[in-house]
Parts: structure tokens; sequence; C-alpha cells
């Protein structure tokens, strides 16, 4: 909402009062309607004089630009300036606006001297955009015939205007009241120590035309139209509006078009209320009836575009065809043409939520139907409806039928709530207000009261207030008069405090994040939807996938179902940018759908690591080290180590898309699949990724892991007597696994073993092709006696068998 | 045996004082003291002597094992500072302005995370705790038992993204409030912490952000109190600064407000009074309105509460000064390394 500071002293009782526009803006701003910006559309418009095209020439070098010469004063000789020209619209003899060199136009550009395509070219003819007054409008604005030649333009854009000031609101959805000049008055008024103007009640001298004797309203459903209010105006014609309403409405953006639609937009301006003129010769059934469609159907709008009605919409209807889109827009068959003489001008109501939901769904979203999607006041019905006929009487002499057509000449009504100065201590903390003080307050913004007892004021809603609904709304009201800046400040104190939440999730993530942190990884965050694609290309679109039906565009369209295809994006932009070595986490959801939960959708919480290049960077020593499998597995093994009591099996991949076939694993729980580890597949590193770093990828399901979180210590005392060690080199066949052995060892060796680790693995020339050799190194304690020799060797031949017979394997000495 | 002694003595001396190496001193050491060295052994010969022979022979001993032994640790020391110093000759100085080699390298959190973390501690340390809630949501949690029914204007001022109505991706943190409070009896002091979505894409807004909420129901609390932990909160994450909370309108808050931060460089700024760009939008908050306590089966007449939330992308970009939203999520590098 745009409000001219000038409009506005229109409703001012004193409407000279000073007004400091940045002072009022603060103020406007403390009590909850936020100013954005302040425009004065003046600014710059110094340098701009009326000037009168003498020649236009084509331009020598460019088809779409012209060379004019151009006169800005009447006397004999005066010189004549060269503008190069883009715009089509001018003629020999047009008065336009000439930024001369020097000016600087609202919307930031600074005529300076210039050539333009090889010609000299000295100011610039403006259109009513580049001047500020208009939203739109291509071409160079004409002036009427009157203009002076060498007069600033800005007297032309009338007096008013050239010194207004426009405050750009940012008002909140609930406050339908401020979508008007008097709303917006009534809220100002008492910022500036004055009152508002209440606008005047219009009187029509009693005529013989009255509405109901030519038509008949009808109303279906006084839910979807609670007031409808129609009056016949003949005797017009149609053609400019008033220089005075023009300038009201180019100050607030908006583009006069003829008498008609100027003034009911004039009207919706300052009441709020929109209106619609249709074209009287247009209804012919003698009827206007105001109902729900009750089949699809197409319809025609005035701008020429067909839409699909649904059962539901509200419509106008001439009889039993559709004439209007309630509160949207008219329709081509009833809309107002250039050989209108009489209209029927409708003011109404409609259901709100039908209002939006309909405008919403054609994507026809109107400053009336903005309007009409909050609650009316039914009051402003009649008095905007009047208003507008008023200005058209005035105005151009139409006449007025009198009285107008009123489906519920009584609808506005006034609740009466009960204020307790409890609730606003309770409520807001302000404990210092009586009822007297809280009546006065309420009283300058136009909402009346009377005292009830010490502690509760009877409010008086007015219509035009339909947010205010409960005794909260009040004491907001109040909070907001006195200012929140006067509540004073305290620190709760509440028992909640030692009842908390279980917040083990959280801090089951937080705790992973800084562990995968402290292990050299860098946080990456990513958006939780990506592309079909991006989760195809590596075999992660499952049918359980969490599709969104109005994605911003096919790159944020589908849930992810996997977080490495992000670390895959982020590692490609940073390779891109010459960035190597490359150690990047995760911890995000993921999401499946999943028919049995509340929302159909499962998030589980994951982790996905990504390293690359080097795990020890190339450097003046010499010893350089790439990642690999086993890095990547060395981490993954620290952190579940770190986090969790469990040992997960890992089993090699069997196809994957995304990862290596010969150097990737899946990891298990039991049968439970909770995680994947690998290198990235050489199709994926040379075509998707480009690189020719070592990419190594794990994820692991958190959700999964969160079940065995290690917490707390058991200590174990450390024990005093020495440890034996011996090795153990097995030939096996290369297909062993290395874990199936160090099982089969744990289980032989008995509880004396404290710590079995691999420090050996060869296959090559000095073994049989298909073996391979797996030292081990075994450690053994006991907590009460030191290991004797023979216990030690007797173990020793224990395992050896196992090995040797669970495994074929054969020891090597 | 005195002579003995006399004999021993002067050619362990000379023998002590020329060992070459620490190993030949040990064998003097093992002939002389060692369990069957040759002190050792006249020691064992004294009970043989006569009482008075005994005492002046015993004390000699004694004497002569006490020097050997201060013979032995001197020569020791000797020898092993002269061995220190040929091994040193072997290793030449090295070049200390060399770079050191990486053998570990520290990672690092995501500034949202960062933020999360130092919000969340602070809230803690005056009793609120960290709810649960999810990301896919429910139409009922997310608007409708938030005082947003169906067709509301207010609804306008967020444009979700559904899976299929009525499941959507919540659009605020606030749907926790409504979780939380149906699981719990008042009073309650919770925090909601995580991703939010709306279908929003430009300079200033991604579809996908950060909010945290903090959400206080008991039976006396009220716009003050709210005040109150959000001074603290603020001095907590930006040090002490001025706030001014205006007046606005979220469904779910009666009174509602916005808080504004005072920033900007208050040196340069002495005496004269802030402008309205030195106040930061930081968050909206307000005092619970019934119908959501009504929702959750709370007494609006004796319980109330208050609610406030904030964008982590904001807060970081205040106090990091990151310019460009959309950086959290493209994860270059060169911006994660600095936190």
């Amino acid at each position: 909402m745009q409000l001219s500071i000038n409009w506005l002293r229109d409703y001012l009782l004193k409407a000279d009062v000073k007004i400091d526009a940045s002072e009022l803006a603060e103020k406007l701003t403390m009590r909850g309607i936020q100013v954005g910006a302040i425009r004065q559309p003046s600014a710059g418009l110094e340098s701009v004089v009326v000037g009168r095209i003498e020649k236009i020439e084509p331009h020598p070098n460019a088809d779409r630009l012209q060379v004019t010469k151009v006169i800005i004063s009447a006397e004999e000789g005066a010189e004549r300036l060269q503008i190069v020209c883009g715009a089509k619209n001018i003629a020999e003899g047009d008065l336009v606006p000439v930024a001369l060199v020097g000016a600087s136009l609202p919307g930031g550009i600074r005529i300076k001297q210039s050539a333009i395509r090889g010609v000299d070219s000295s100011g610039m003819l403006c259109s009513a955009k580049e001047l500020g007054v208009a939203e739109d409008g291509e071409g160079i604005l004409q002036l009427p015939k009157h203009a002076k030649l060498g007069d600033p333009v800005s007297r032309l854009l009338g007096a008013q205007q050239s010194e207004d000031t426009i405050l750009e609101l940012e008002l909140t959805a609930n406050r339908a009241d401020l979508l008007s000049v008097i709303g917006l008055a009534r809220e100002v008024a008492p910022l500036l120590k004055t009152k508002l103007r209440e606008p005047k009640a219009y009187r029509f001298p009693a005529s013989q035309h009255r509405t109901s004797s030519v038509i008949k309203v009808e109303v279906d459903d006084t839910a979807c139209c609670p007031r409808y209010v129609a009056r016949i105006i003949d005797e017009l014609k149609v053609g400019p509006s008033p220089e005075w309403i023009q300038a009201r409405l180019e100050s607030v953006g908006l583009r006069p078009i003829n008498n008609i639609v100027d003034i009911t937009n004039f009207v919706m301006y300052e009441y709020g209320q929109p209106l619609h003129a249709f074209d009287l010769r247009r209804i012919s059934s003698g009827t206007v009836r105001i109902g729900p469609c009750k089949e699809a159907q197409d319809f025609t709008l005035l701008d020429g575009k067909v839409v699909k009605l649904e059962p539901g919409d509200i419509l106008i209807f001439d009889g039993d065809r559709p004439i209007a889109l309630a509160g949207i827009m008219g329709g081509l068959n009833s809309q107002v043409e250039a050989d209108t003489t009489a209209i029927l001008l409708e003011s109404a109501a409609f259901m709100p939520q039908q209002i939006r939901k309909t405008a919403k769904r054609l994507g026809l979203s109107s400053d009336a139907s903005k309007r009409f999607e909050k609650a009316s006041d039914l009051a402003v019905v009649a008095v905007a409806g009047d208003r507008a006929a008023e200005l058209l009487q005035e105005a151009y002499n139409a006449n007025v039928y009198h009285p107008a057509i009123d489906t519920n000449e009584f609808g506005a009504k006034e609740p009466v709530l009960a204020l307790d100065m409890r609730d606003i201590r309770r409520i807001a903390g302000i404990h210092t207000v009586s009822v007297e003080t809280v009546a006065e307050l309420l009283e300058t913004i136009g909402i009346s009261s009377h005292r009830k007892s010490t502690n509760v004021l009877s409010v008086r809603l007015p219509t035009f207030r339909q947010d205010l609904k409960e005794s909260v709304d009040l004491v907001e009201e109040v909070a907001r008069l006195i200012g929140y800046d006067s509540i004073p400040l305290k620190y709760p104190q509440s028992s909640a405090m030692y009842d908390r939440v279980d917040e083990s999730r959280y801090e089951f993530e937080h705790r992973s994040k800084h562990l995968l942190a402290a292990m050299g990884l860098r946080e990456t965050i990513h958006y939780s939807f990506t592309s079909e694609d991006n989760l195809a290309r590596f075999g992660l679109l499952n049918e359980n996938r969490v599709v969104i039906q109005n994605p911003i565009n096919e790159d944020m369209k589908v849930m992810r179902t996997s977080l490495l295809p992000s670390l895959l994006q982020t590692y490609s932009h940073n390779h891109n940018r010459q960035i190597r070595d490359q150690r990047l986490f995760e911890v995000g959801n993921i999401y499946r759908s999943e028919p049995k939960a509340e929302t159909r959708v499962k998030e589980v919480l994951h982790a996905g690591v990504l390293i690359s290049g080097h795990c020890i960077p190339p450097s003046w020593m010499g010893d350089e080290r790439k990642v690999d499998f086993y890095q990547a597995k060395g981490l993954l093994e620290l952190f579940l180590k770190q986090l969790t009591s469990i040992t997960p099996t890992f089993e090699p991949m069997q196809d994957s898309r995304l990862f290596h076939p010969h150097r990737s694993a899946i990891l298990k729980l039991g049968p439970k699949e909770i995680g994947a580890i690998g290198e990235i597949h050489p199709v994926v590193r040379d075509n998707t990724l480009g690189t020719k770093e070592s990419v190594v990828l794990f994820e692991i399901s958190l959700a999964a892991l969160r079940k065995f979180e290690r917490v707390g210590v058991k200590y174990k005392a450390p024990s005093k007597f020495p440890a034996v060690e011996f090795d153990l080199a097995f030939l096996i066949d290369r297909e062993i696994s290395g874990q199936s052995v160090d099982e089969s060892i744990r289980q032989s060796a008995g509880e004396l073993l404290s710590d079995v680790a691999v420090f050996d693995n060869y296959e090559g020339d000095r073994i049989a092709a298909g073996k391979r050799s797996v030292g081990f190194r075994l450690s053994f304690t006991s907590n009460d006696r030191t290991l004797q020799d023979d216990e030690i060797t007797s173990l020793r031949k224990k395992i050896v068998d196992a090995v040797r017979e669970k495994h074929g394997a054969q020891l090597r000495e | 045996m005195i002579d003995n002694i006399q004999r021993i003595q002067d050619e362990a001396r000379s023998r002590i004082s020329s060992a070459p190496d620490t190993g030949e001193l040990e064998r003097l050491r093992v002939h002389y003291l060692g369990k069957k060295g040759l002190i050792t052994a006249m020691l064992a010969q004294l009970r043989d002597l006569t009482p008075d022979k005994r005492k002046e022979a015993g004390a000699l001993l004694n004497r002569v094992k006490g020097e050997f032994e201060t013979f032995f640790t001197s020569r020791q020391g000797e020898l092993e500072s002269h061995q220190v110093a040929e091994e040193l000759k072997k290793t030449p100085r090295i070049d200390v302005t060399l770079p050191g080699v990486s053998v570990a390298s520290t990672g690092s959190l995501h500034p949202i995370t960062k933020v999360t973390q130092e919000a969340v501690h602070a809230l803690r340390r005056v009793g609120f705790s960290v709810a649960p809630g999810p990301e896919v949501e429910l139409e009922y949690y997310n608007f409708e038992a938030l005082n947003t029914p169906e067709h509301h204007p207010a609804r306008d001022m967020q444009d979700t993204f559904y899976i299929e109505k009525p499941v959507l991706l919540r659009s605020h943190t606030s749907s926790v409030q409504i979780r939380a409070m149906k699981a719990m009896k008042p009073p309650l002091q919770i925090i909601s912490v995580g991703k939010v979505y709306r279908s929003d894409y430009d300079q200033t807004h991604t579809p996908m952000f950060h909010q945290i909420e903090g959400l206080m129901v008991d039976e006396t609390v009220s716009f003050s109190d709210l005040k109150g932990v959000m001074h603290y909160l603020i001095k907590e994450l930006f040090g002490a600064r001025p706030l001014r909370f205006r007046p606005s309108f979220f469904p779910f808050v009666e009174p509602g407000a916005e808080v504004d931060m005072l920033w900007g460089d208050s040196k340069e700024k002495k005496g004269k009074p802030p402008s309205p760009s030195d106040w930061l939008e930081i968050g909206g908050c307000g005092m619970v309105h019934p119908n959501v306590l009504r929702a959750v089966g709370y007494d609006p007449d004796r319980f109330s509460g208050f609610a406030f939330g904030m964008g982590l992308e904001r807060i970081a970009m205040i106090k990091y000064g990151i310019g460009d939203i959309r950086s959290y999520f493209e994860n270059d590098r060169r911006m994660l390394e600095q936190f």
C-alpha cells in the first residue's frame, strides 16, 4: 500500500498539520505499520521542462532510434536541442518532457551530454515511468496542449503531487482497514496530535428513479455475499476523470483510464472498498443474482482471458448468465464500453475465504481481490457506493438512482467485548493502566468503550476492525498504543526448567557432528531436495522416494534418498575451483515414503563423508599418500568406536553405479544394511566428476546407530601383569575375508586375548597365485597372573589349528 | 688386608679413569662392586679378622667402596657426554625454517551449526530444552493448530511446499510447538530448531533455511518475560545491544512483535539518534494466541506463554558478515575453512 501524504491530509481534521515524513514513518513503524520506504516523486524533476518537438529524422546509424530537434522556449530564434530518442510514439509538434543535461531522474538516471551511436544528444525525452509518476507507461509522456514551453513539468503533474511524499507501507495480513486512506488517517491522526476528519455522509436528492424499479437483486447464499448494494447511474458519458482524481491515482502508482474506472479505483483506495461497474445494457434479465457457481464452466474475463470456473466460485449473474467473477474481475460480456451511458454500480462484501481460494487457483490477484480476501467492513459497503455515485454526479452531472438496492441494510454489527485490566497485566505485563486510560487510548483510534467496573471496560468493536475478535486482540491494541517499548522487562522463572524434554536425538546428532569435525572433516549443508536425474545417475532413485508436488524447479523436486549425490556436487564445485584434497561431511536427513507413518514419510538421520586426493599431501619431505578405501574405513571405524558399542560387518558390494565394483562394501548390523562405503566408480570419476583424484565416500544411518550409542563409561582396571605378543601369518585363498579369519582367531583364543591387529597383507611373486598372506599380531594378558610360556604355546597351537581347519589356512613360519 | 685394599684402590682408580667406554666401565663396576666383586668379597672376609683389625679394615673398605661409587658415577658422566658429543657430530643441524608437515588436519562445523549450537547452548542455560519434530509435517501442526486455517491470508506469508495435501514441508519450526504441547502438560520451556522450507528463491531467499524457536508456557508468563529472554539471548549471541519491539502480526501470537537490534558502529554515531537502517530485524515473537492454547488443550485463562523465532542464516549473516544467503549451501571450501 502506498500512502500519499497529500491525500492523507484530506482526512485530517488539521489538514495543514506539519508532517515530517521520516518522523511519521518511525512512529508508524513502532505502531506496527511498517514503512518500507519514503519517496518524493518530484525530487529530481526540477531540470525536466516542457519542450516541443520541431523535427524528427531517422538516426543514420540505428534503425530503432530517431534524432529529434526540440525547443524549450517560445522566443524567436530559440536554441534547438538535438536529442536522440528510442520511442516511437512521437510526432513533430508534440509537447513532451525534456530532461536537460544535468538532470537526475527519480529512477536514478543522470542526464549527460553524450553521443548515441555517433550522433550528439543533449538531453532526454521522458516517459511517465522515467519521471516516476507512474509504475508503467512506455513511450514518451504527452503533455497537454496548454503547457508552456520551458516550464518545469512538475507543475503540470499537479501542484499537489509535485510536493507530495509517498510512504510505501508493508502492511500485516490482519489489518484490512489499513488498505485505505481513511483507515490510515485514523491511525495517523493521533500520531500527529490531530483527529480523523470523518468523511461526510452522502445524501442524494429524492428521485423518482429508484434502482428497485428497474432491477431486482437476489442473493442465493448470504454466506457467499453478506451484503450487496446495487445502484443505477445514468446520463453518463465515458471520458477522462477529473484531474485531481487522476493526480491522486498517479501519486499511488495507478494509471488513469477513464472516469468510471478511475472513480471506482479512487474510492477503493479511499475507503478500502472495491467497486465494480456493469454496463446496464448488458443486464437484460432485470435480475442481478449472486451465488456460487454450480458446475464447472468457462468464463471470459473483461481482459479477454478465459478461465475455468469451478463449483463454489462466487459469481454475479444476469438472471442465469454469469457476468462477473465476484470480487476478482468482471466479465467481458458486461464491461463498461466507450459508449456506455448507464451503469449498475456494485458495492459488496463476499466470503473472504472463497475469494482467496478462487483468486489463488486462477492466479488472479488484484487490488480488489486482496481487499476482498479479508473480512469486509459491512458498514463501508454502502458508504463507498454512495461516494462513487456522488463523485460521478458532481463531476458529470450524472443521474443517480436513489435509493440503491441494499440486501442487508442493518448488516454492520458492532459487538461488545469485555476487556479486563487483569488480562492486560497478565498477558502484556503492563501493570500501570487504569480503565480510564485504556478507554482514552482506544478512543484515539476510533474504538469506543465504557467503564463496567474498576477492572473491566466494555468495548464496542467498530465494524472497520474485523481483526478484533477476542479480548487478547484488545490487549494487543492497548500494548501497541502504549508502545511495546514501555512494557517492563523481567526474567522468567518457571519450574519447567527442572522438567526437561528428552534431548537425546539433538545430542546424538551434534555429538556426531563434533566427532566428524574432530576427525578433520569439514561440515557441509545441502538442500534436502535434488533433481531426479541427480539420484537416477547413481541408481539412487528408488520407488519409495518422496516427491514435492509444487517444486521451484526440476533441480529441487525430489527429497534426498542419500546424502552422497550432494556431497559429490560440492566436490565438483570445489574441484572446479582448483581445490584438492577435500574432506567433507554432512549430517542430515534422508527421506522415504512409509505408508504407516503419520505423514507417510520417514525421515532418517544419516551421516555422509567424502574424502579425496591425498591424506598426506605431497610436501618437500616426499612421502605423500593418496586416500583409498582403507583411509575412509579407518575414519568410519574410528567414528563407530567413539560413538557406539557396535562393530558392523563389511560385505563386498554387489553392484553399484556410484561405487567402485571391487573397492566398496555394504555395512551390516546383523541382517540390516546400515550404510555403504567405497571408492568412487571409475565411470563416475571420469564422466560425472571429471577428476583424476581418488574419491572415497561413505554413508551411514545415524538413526540405526543411535540405539547403540555408547553412553557412560564402565571402567576396567588395566592389568598389572605384562602382555605377551606373538605374530601369526597365514597363507589363505585370496577370496577368504580377513574379517572371517580374525573372527576365528578371536573365537579360538578365548578370553586371554586382548587384541588382534593385521600387520601384513601380501600377495605376489613370493607366494602361489590365488593365495595371499595375512599377518596377525596377537596380544594376551591376564588380570590375575603373569602368563606362562607353556600356556601361550598351547593357545598358539589351538588358534593355528582352528584357522587351518576353518579356512584351509597354512601357517607361514 | 689393609695393604691389599690400598693396592686394589690404586689399581681401580687408574682403571676406572681410563675406561674407554660405558661397557668397560660396567665390567669394572661388576669386577669391584658386583655381588662377586673384589670389594664385596673382602667385606665378607672381615668376619675372619680380630675385632680391632675388623674395625679398621671395615672402615677403610666402606670408605673405598663409597669412593669407587663416586668414581664410577663421574666417569660414567664423562663417558656419556663424550658419546652424545660424538653422536651429535654425526647429525647436522636441520633447517628449522622449512614448513612443518601435516600429519592431521582439523575439520570444521558449518556456520549454521555453529550459531545453532550457540543459541541452543544459551537457551539451555536458562531452562529451555530441545524438543524434536519432523520436517515433513501435517497441515494441522504447521497451520491449523497455529490459528492459521485454510484460506487465511496469513498463509500467503509462507508459500509452502506440499508433498501431497495435507502433508507438507514445514514452513517454520512452530509446528514443533503444537507437538510438544500436545505431548506435555504445562509448564514447559522448549526449543525447536532445524530446517524449514518455503517456495522462495532469489538473492535474499533460499527454499530451505534454518530456524530456532523458543516457547515457554506457565501460569504467570507475560510479554515482560519474553522481553527478558530476548534481551538475554541477543546478549549471548551478539553482546549487549539495544533492542526494540515493534507490533507485528503472526497468526499464532497475540500480541505479536518483530524484534530489531541496533547494529552499526556506535562510536561514529555518538550522540546521534539511530537512523532506521541501523535497526536490523532479527526475529518475530509474541504471546501465544489463546486459540493455539485451546488447540492443544491448555486453558488460556490459566496459562499464558510466549514464543519467539529467528532465522539462523540471518544470525550467521550478521555475526560473520556473510553477504549472500546462497553461499551457505554452496559449501565452497574457502568459506567452510573460515569456521
